[in-house]
Order: structure tokens, then sequence, then C-alpha cells
């Protein structure tokens, strides 16, 4: 029975002082700030397609460049080099499905790639890194997590607002892009070990935002499983 | 609005289930897969008491399995997004059911109440602990004379009986039914040399001395894997209740002298319109389910949104009588040996 089982441990801090730490952290520190970065501009792009939406896109997009500043803060703490090259290659797949849709004005697949499965992406994430980050990194993402939720929020409430309308390109956006994160977090999961963060739990937690948005949406609970299935298969 | 968490009783049945979902990946999917999926909301349903009144439920699925019982991680993290999902939905009393709550209980996950951006409120939520205790004395009550015990004259061993259900039988046992006597079994020796002197009685047992003096045995421990008991050498008659999750004590002992019940099982007045039990092993999945799931619905047909049972010996006599009063009230009957008698109400269409 239950009482077999281990009992539990602290969450283990690494050694921030390791080469195989740094080594790890260079691509994963890349990964966020990239990542921060393409938010930033895809903020901005969205403009074009939904002009009354300037101040809020704006503001979002300012929010997202004071992440990355905080991030680059945080590799720059640890004497770690981003590797952008990395970061580039790795949004890749994900940047180029954002910018056909742009440029098709598709802004429902937009929403679903940045402000639905980034920002999900993104907190789950972050919410795994806090317990084992260094204390400055910490600090810098608690307070990144909270702005993170308010960008889900916004793709959320707008389309929520249109749900029988955009219902169809969601579920084909989720089609399109939901294998790719699925293989981004195959990619990062070897130096997140490093950095004590779990795939298992990376998976987890990022369904459970994603899902958590769907259904705000308005999809209803079975759509869910069936929607989100595609990032657990491998 | 009430809440049930609840899990397969093992991987298979979790694809099993998966498949008739229409869920061709989770099905197929091993069980690393699993490790990965959240809690899924998975239906929501209406539920009306005896006395006429309607409450809503829902139930969450946490995708554990007991498979997962070995990895410390995951089995925690699916108790907690259950638990947190349920508080997301604003459900006003969440039943932790299965290994859920033992999952919590072992694993002191009251540690950890920020989960991600949500603090856990535990007042609601219920380990449905007091209910359970109460339906297995009750069943012991009502079906150790229907096999010619008498309790008066009986011999009583409890299996587990240092844990929250095992030490709330001893007391009821003790002071309400008024057993001759109460054998206690566990496997720590200081706890039940305690529990010995707070009951004022009992004797302290191993599992091979306690089974062949006793009349009737309530398990409320998981039975241990290389568990093999010689029906030869129990009572006859011997009554059996089978409290422990997962429940198949069954499979361990075969005598026409020996009669296994399943334990903390209850049956309800009039059919439940929920899917989920189907999977459960109850043999009136409309009707029958575990009393800590019913004790979710009881504290929401009585408006108590309360973490009723909560922690380890907390349980009173007095929460027992109160919510075994709700019990029948509500139209809920301990499972017997024979058919259930419908109680005496009359059903509002």
């Amino acid at each position: 029975m239950a009482s077999s089982v281990l009992a539990p441990t602290a969450e283990e801090i690494p050694d921030f002082s390791t080469e195989a730490y740094k080594s790890a952290y260079s691509r994963i520190n890349a990964i966020v700030i990239e990542g921060e970065q393409e938010a930033y501009d895809n903020y901005l792009s969205l403009v074009t397609l939904l002009p009354d939406q300037q101040e809020s896109l704006g503001q979002l997009a300012r929010m997202e460049l004071k992440h990355m500043k905080g991030f680059q803060a945080c590799g720059k703490n640890l004497g770690v080099e981003p590797d952008m090259a990395f970061a580039k290659t790795f949004f890749a797949p994900l940047h180029n499905n954002f910018e056909t849709a742009l440029a098709e004005g598709k802004v429902v697949s937009c929403l679903v790639i940045q402000a639905l499965m980034i920002e999900a992406f993104a907190i789950a994430a972050y919410h795994i890194y806090i317990p084992v980050a260094d204390p400055f990194a910490r600090k810098i993402t608690e307070g990144v997590v909270k702005d993170e939720y308010t960008h889900l929020n916004y793709g959320q409430e707008w389309l929520k607002a249109r749900f029988e309308d955009v219902r169809g390109e969601i579920e084909q956006a989720n089609k399109i892009n939901l294998p790719i994160i699925r293989r981004m977090l195959d990619q990062v999961a070897d130096d997140a070990a490093v950095l004590h963060m779990e795939k298992e739990s990376l998976i987890e937690d990022f369904l459970i935002a994603y899902q958590e948005a769907l259904m705000e949406i308005g999809f209803a609970s079975r759509d869910l499983a069936r929607m989100s299935a595609a990032a657990l298969v491998a | 609005m009430f809440g049930l968490i609840g899990h397969s009783s093992s991987f298979r049945d979790a694809r099993l289930k998966a498949r008739d979902l229409g869920l061709e990946e989770l099905a197929e999917g091993e069980l690393d897969l699993w490790c990965s999926a959240p809690p899924q909301l998975v239906e929501t349903f209406e539920l009306t008491s005896a006395t006429g009144q309607t409450i809503q439920g829902t139930y969450i699925d946490s995708c554990f399995v007991p498979e997962m019982l070995s990895r410390f991680k995951t089995a925690t993290r699916k108790v907690q997004n259950a638990m947190e999902l349920a508080q997301k939905k604003g459900i006003n009393i969440t039943a932790l059911g299965g290994f859920t709550s033992i999952i919590f209980e072992n694993f002191n996950l009251a540690k950890f109440q920020q989960i991600r951006a949500t603090l856990l409120q535990w007042e609601r939520f219920t380990t449905g602990n007091t209910h359970t205790a109460w339906v297995i004395c009750r069943q012991v009550e009502q079906n150790a004379p229907r096999l010619g015990i008498d309790l008066t004259k009986a011999k009583v061993a409890v299996v587990g009986a240092t844990g929250d259900i095992g030490s709330a039988v001893c007391r009821w046992l003790s002071r309400r039914t008024g057993v001759a006597e109460l054998l206690l079994v566990a496997r720590q020796q200081q706890r039940l040399e305690d529990l010995r002197q707070e009951l004022g009685g009992g004797r302290v047992l191993s599992l091979e001395e306690a089974l062949p003096e006793a009349d009737v045995v309530v398990w409320v421990a998981s039975l241990p894997q290389t568990l093999s008991i010689e029906a030869e050498s129990l009572r006859k008659p011997c009554l059996m209740i089978d409290g422990g999750y997962p429940k198949n004590l069954d499979t361990r002992v075969a005598s026409e002298h020996v009669t296994v019940l399943k334990g903390g099982i209850v049956e309800f007045v009039r059919d439940i319109g929920w899917q989920m039990m189907e999977m459960a092993e109850m043999s009136n999945p409309r009707r029958q389910l575990f009393a800590c799931f019913a004790e979710a619905m009881l504290l929401e047909f009585e408006g108590w949104h309360t973490n009723f049972s909560w922690g380890r010996n907390n349980i009173t006599l007095e929460a027992m009588e109160q919510i075994g009063a709700a019990s029948i009230r509500h139209g809920f009957s301990a499972l017997g040996l024979e058919p259930v008698e419908a109680p005496a109400i009359a059903l509002v269409a």
C-alpha cells in the first residue's frame, strides 16, 4: 500500500556553478530570451490585423520586452552567454507558422500560437523553474509569471467573445501546432533535466494551463482531452 | 456543487476507459504518457436525495493509476493538480477517492498548499473517512447477525487499527456496538499501544495470531502482496469486511465458511445519472459508490461546506453519528450481504 512508498524529499537545488549547469543554461536561457523577443514581435505584428487593439497589444509587447531584459540579466548573473543561434532554430517551426498565419490574415491562428500555446508553455516552464532557480533568477521569474497569465488571458478573452465563429480555426491551429510544441518540449528535455526541471511535469503543467484556457474560451471538457492528446504523444 | 476526485483501479482499466471516451492516443499510450496527462473534468451530473433535494456534482479523474505509486513526484502531482482543478472550478466540497487521500496523507501533502498560482483551501476537501468508518461499522452491525454471529460475544479483529478509518472503527465498535473483544492489528507497536489505552481495552496481536480467533475481521489496510490466508484456520462462520483499497480480499480467501463483503460501499436510493462508476467494479454502478464519495454528497446536501474529515485520527463518535444520520436521511444504505432493503420513504419522482 501507499505507506511502502518513499517519503517526500525537498526540491533539490542544483549546483549553479558547474560547467554542465552553465552549458544547459546557455540554451535554456537563450530559449527564454528568444521566446520573449518573439512574443514582443508577434504582439506588435498582430496590430496589423487588429488595429483597434493597438493599445492593448502594445502594452503586452512592452511587458515581453521587459521580461526579455530580465532574463538577459539572469544569464549575465551566472556568467553564461546565451546560445541565441540555437534558440532561433528552436523556435523556427512555430515562428514560421505564425508568420504564415499572419500573412494570410489568420488572426485566430496567430492568437492560438502566441497567446495560448507560447504563453501556456512559458507559464508551465516558469512555475517549474522557480523552485530550482538561483535566487536572482527566481525573483525575476516570479515577477514574469504573473504577467504571463494576463497575456494568456488576453488571447483567451478575445477568442471567447467570438467562440462560435472561431472554434473551427482554433481546432485547426491546435492540430497543426501542438505537435510542434511537443517536439520543442522533447528537444529541451535533457537541458531542462540538468536544471532539475522534469519533462513529465513540464508537459503536464503546459497542458493544464492550455486546457484551462481552452475551457475558458468555451470548449467542453471532453474536447480538451481530445485536442490536447497530440501533445502527449511523442 | 460537490466534487469527486477518482482514478482508474489499474492502468489497464484507465486505457479501456480512454478508449470508451474516444481518446485513442491515451488508450494506446504507455504509462509514461499517462504520467504527463493532466486531470480531466469528466462529467457533471445531478443527484436527488430521498428528501427530494437535488444537487449537482462533478467527477474529476486525476489520471493517476496505482502503477504510479512508486513514482513519488508523479503521484503527488496527480493529487495536487486534481485538487487545484476542483478548487478552480469553484466546487464547494470535494472528496478525495481511492488512493487520492492515501497519497495526500502518506506524502504529507498538507505541507504544500501553494499549487502554481492557487493556494489550496483545505476546507473545500474531505477524505470522506468519517462516513467510510461509519458505514463499515454499520456493515459489521447489520451483517454479522445474519451469519449467526452475536456481536456481544464476538471477537472483532481490526487490521489497520491505528489508521484514520481503523481507529474510528475501533472506537465505535467498542463504545457504541459493544463487541465482546477487539483484536488490534497494525504495524506500529507504539501507536497500537496508544490506541489500546485510549479504548481502555482490546488486545494487540499479530495478523497471524488474530485471524484464527476472529469472528469478524475488518480490513482497513491494503493487503500485503504476499498475504495468503488459510481459510481452514479461520472461525466458522467468519465475516470479513474488505474496507481497504483496492478491494481484492475475495481473491485471497475462498471458503464457504468465510463471507467477504466489500467494505465502505453504500447504495443510493435511486439511480445516479453518471457514467464513470461503470468501471469501478460495483455490481450496481448506477447506485453503488464509495462511502467517501457519498460524504461529499452529504456535505453538499446539508450545506456543511467544511473539511469534515481531515488529518489523521480526528474522527469522533459524534461526527460519525452526525454523518450517519445524514446518510440515512438522504437515502444511502450500507452495502449488505443480501439485497439492500429499500429505505421506507416515499420516492419523489
